[in-house]
């Protein structure tokens, strides 16, 4: 069967206009239903991301509210020529990372700026490594769309619970390489700061006798007197740097212990050594005891009773460093 | 005139038929339009980059990364598949002499699996990189693109394995009683090898993209290190399909220029002793080297050095192809029509593109250029400059046995020159920004580095001058395939003699 014998077809414009039509407007349906839906294609986690981020929930830290005063704060991302070191406004020195002093409520401004040659992003976060979480709303620029150099942006931060905070770079890595600062947030104080500080002694000496009551359902708790009575947890005001003693009776049925503390939520950080036994080591129904020490910066603390429960049922009253 | 259509027909009739040469016809012009888009999408990234710090064109990193990782998958899963499908499909009934493929219907199922893989990626424009690697793919990438892509995937997966099969057998059962298996032509036994290879390769990757989705549905975590996987393992599942997937992809070009280079040296081809062996060497070796691909990922020092010495055992089978070619060209009386042209220039890049390989598998060279343009520019050299120009020469070739008519070979003469010229300028350019140390896929690079600077402008240009060679191709195929000058269909490249062309060897059923 010789070539030559058979029927020779060759494409013609009007086949070729309806294959190219065909094929056009296939793309053409496929660009409209693309571009109607674009924000639906890439539109959510897979599960197992989101069983992910469920899983990050126990870290995650909001912003608190604005009691206190503005803090600013200036930063500048830099690295080494050599990009092996990277730090905060200075390479070295004192001004490298500066430590931020702050208390609950007061509101931290960041003005960030990269001056540095790579590509940063800046955000807070209360854990101790790694590029995050960062608490909601600290972040300028994210770790897949970073600062480029020179550029800039703000950010604030208002912590709701004391602790050490961290600024840093969550371009992953650059924290690691230095990118990263302490933020130590202080318990809220209103205008005198409760820093917990130690002071020196300035000699003065005070005296309180406290004892520790219960209702006899061991529903109540507090100090001096059931609540609802004249006299029950009564404020103690001292001044700063004054020796003060405490007498405290255990007038109760229950085992006692006595501190001054910052957070009454967390009894086990005793200020100035103002421990009366422990939760270990309890006063027994009836035992005495007497502790003194010196009261240190000024701020409102609260003295409790530290055996865990006990503040939360009533054993904690005011004790205000003037 | 064995490949086109005997009469008229209405367009529908092409579309929904089964036989051989109508299938190959859908499959070439799918393949046609799939690289005209993802070579649309390389333009993209290409002039992006041509400025550091800008972001003039792509507007953000997540549209960036979902630019290159559609441009990946349509280059190797909806061009060079159905493209080399799509020939094969032309002519392994006529090499075999059988009246068309073993199943013709499972031929057309797999074929029209094609359009919905490409339609199910195209409309999700997933941003995971065409690799996926978990964890990302597993835990971030956002759905429904990522889960599109894996169904994508899957059903291109099928598509290929459905037509390996059908190629197989059509091979070793339908050929003529008359023909042994041996004289059986070069293109037909580098198909007869991708089929196999595929069926042997393929299904880890279609493991590994069900345990992918598994994960991502949070039922399961193989990869999710959360959930006490290992990404590593998916790495292993997906180059274990992959590596072989190379050869996949390169052999169809090798044969094809195995049907070009005799043609137009007129001469005999020189070995097709060695060429099968060659072929059948490589098919197996691919085997041997998916971990030159991780060896950075902490595999231990026997284990490197087997991958690395299972990479270098491609170069003998490799270099035991371009000697055939060139002992079949010496002494020939070459024409340089635009086919031969592209097999010559395919050739020459192939060359340089191995040489680049021996590198890459050396492992103590691979811990400097991995994850670099380097690797960009190798797989591109690759892709590129072998895989594409055969496969456009093998188009140029049949193209007057399609539609009847001549392409313009001056056009098509521009369009080599601007390939050739261009793939050199990108991809050895990109080896170079590789060397100085700039990471794959980034979206953006300080301006600061001069010379990452100057290099991806070189880079870019080239990718210019290259995508203007595809529009010249675009022309050539649009314009002259319905105005093109009537070809001499006993002899349309004006070779003389009567059995250069193979297919049109007395053929009782076409």
């Amino acid at each position: 069967m010789s070539h030559s014998q058979e029927p020779i077809y060759r494409t013609t414009g009007a086949r070729f206009g309806k294959m190219m039509a065909i094929l056009i407007g296939i793309m053409v349906v496929g660009g409209v239903i693309f571009f109607i839906n674009y924000d639906y294609w890439n539109s959510y986690l897979p599960t197992a991301g989101k069983i992910q981020e469920q899983g990050a929930i126990g870290q995650h830290i909001e912003q608190g509210k604005v009691t206190g005063q503005t803090v600013e704060v200036n930063l500048s991302f830099l690295e080494s020529p050599d990009f092996k070191t990277y730090a905060f406004n200075a390479l070295s020195g004192s001004d490298r990372n500066p430590e931020i002093h702050a208390h609950v409520g007061d509101k931290i401004v960041f003005h960030v700026k990269n001056g540095g040659k790579s590509f940063h992003a800046f955000g807070v976060t209360a854990s101790k490594e790694g590029s995050g979480p960062v608490i909601d709303g600290t972040a300028v620029g994210t770790a897949d769309n970073p600062l480029k150099p020179g550029k800039g942006g703000d950010a604030t931060f208002v912590a709701s619970q004391p602790g050490e905070y961290y600024y840093i770079c969550t371009v992953p890595g650059h924290r690691e390489l230095g990118m990263e600062g302490k933020i130590e947030i202080a318990p809220a104080g209103g205008a005198a700061a409760s820093s917990g500080a130690e002071v020196k002694p300035t000699g003065n000496k005070v005296e309180f006798t406290l004892s520790f009551v219960m209702s006899s359902d061991f529903k109540q708790y507090a100090f001096n007197a059931l609540p609802g009575q004249p006299g029950t947890n009564p404020d103690i005001k001292v001044k700063s740097g004054d020796t003060v003693t405490i007498h405290i009776k255990n007038d109760s049925k229950s085992f006692h212990s006595f501190g001054v503390v910052v957070d009454p939520d967390n009894p086990s950080n005793i200020l100035w050594n103002s421990a009366v036994a422990t939760p270990d080591n309890p006063l027994k129904p009836g035992k005495s005891g007497d502790v003194t020490f010196v009261a240190g910066a000024p701020g409102t603390y609260h003295y409790i009773c530290t055996v865990p429960g006990h503040a939360t049922l009533g054993m904690d009253a005011k004790f205000i460093v003037e | 005139m064995v490949l086109e259509l005997k009469k008229p027909r209405p367009i529908w009739q092409i579309m929904f038929s089964t036989h051989h040469t109508d299938v190959a016809l859908l499959y070439t012009i799918t393949g046609l339009a799939f690289l005209f888009m993802a070579g649309v999408l390389a333009m993209l990234i290409r002039t992006h980059l041509f400025f550091p710090g800008q972001n003039f064109l792509i507007s953000d990193s997540v549209t960036f990364n979902r630019i290159f990782t559609v441009h990946g998958l349509t280059m190797l899963f909806l061009f060079a598949l159905p493209v080399a499908a799509g020939i094969g499909n032309y002519l392994i009934p006529i090499m075999v002499r059988y009246k068309d493929m073993a199943y013709p219907k499972l031929n057309a199922i797999a074929f029209w699996m094609n359009p919905i893989g490409g339609a199910l990626l195209w409309l999700g424009f997933s941003d995971t990189s065409w690799v996926s690697y978990a964890p990302y793919s597993v835990i971030r990438a956002p759905g429904p693109a990522a889960d599109m892509m894996i169904f994508g995937l899957k059903i291109l997966g099928i598509s290929s394995i459905l037509s390996s099969i059908n190629f197989i057998v059509t091979i070793l059962k339908c050929k003529h009683p008359d023909l042994p298996l041996r004289k059986v032509p070069l293109f037909a036994w580098s198909m007869l090898t991708v089929s196999l290879m595929t069926l042997v390769a393929m299904p880890s990757y279609a493991a590994a993209l069900i345990m992918l989705l598994t994960d991502r549905l949070g039922v399961s975590g193989f990869f999710n290190p959360t959930a006490g996987g290992d990404p590593i393992a998916y790495l292993h599942l997906f180059w274990f399909t992959f590596h072989p997937e190379v050869y996949i992809f390169l052999l169809p070009a090798i044969g094809m220029m195995y049907e070009l280079i005799p043609r137009f040296s007129r001469k005999p081809l020189f070995s097709q002793g060695s060429g099968v062996f060659a072929f059948v060497m490589l098919g197996m070796i691919g085997f041997a080297s998916w971990g030159h691909h991780m060896y950075s990922t902490g595999m231990d020092f026997t284990t490197k050095v087997v991958f690395m010495i299972g990479t270098l055992a491609a170069v003998p089978a490799s270099g035991m192809h371009v000697f055939n070619f060139l002992a079949t060209m010496w002494g020939g009386r070459i024409k340089f029509a635009a086919p031969m042209k592209f097999a010559v220039g395919g050739i020459a890049l192939f060359f340089s593109a191995g040489a680049g390989g021996v590198l890459n598998s050396a492992m103590p060279l691979d811990f400097i250029s991995h994850g670099t343009y380097w690797v960009v520019g190798h797989m591109h050299l690759f892709l590129t400059g072998t895989i594409a120009f055969g496969f456009v020469g093998m188009i140029y070739y049949i193209f007057p046995f399609i539609t009847g008519r001549m392409y313009n070979e001056k056009l098509a003469s521009i369009h080599f020159i601007m390939m050739l010229w261009g793939t050199v300028q990108v991809f050895f350019t990109q080896h170079l920004l590789g060397l100085e140390g700039m990471a794959r896929r980034v979206y953006d690079y300080p301006p600061e580095y001069s010379s990452w600077v100057e290099l991806n402008q070189i880079a870019t240009v080239g990718a210019w001058i290259l995508g203007g060679g595809f529009v010249a191709f675009l022309i050539n195929l649009l314009y002259y395939s319905s105005k093109g000058k009537e070809a001499n269909m006993d002899d349309p490249f004006g070779i003389g003699g009567k059995y250069y062309y193979p297919y049109q060897a007395k053929n009782p059923h076409h």
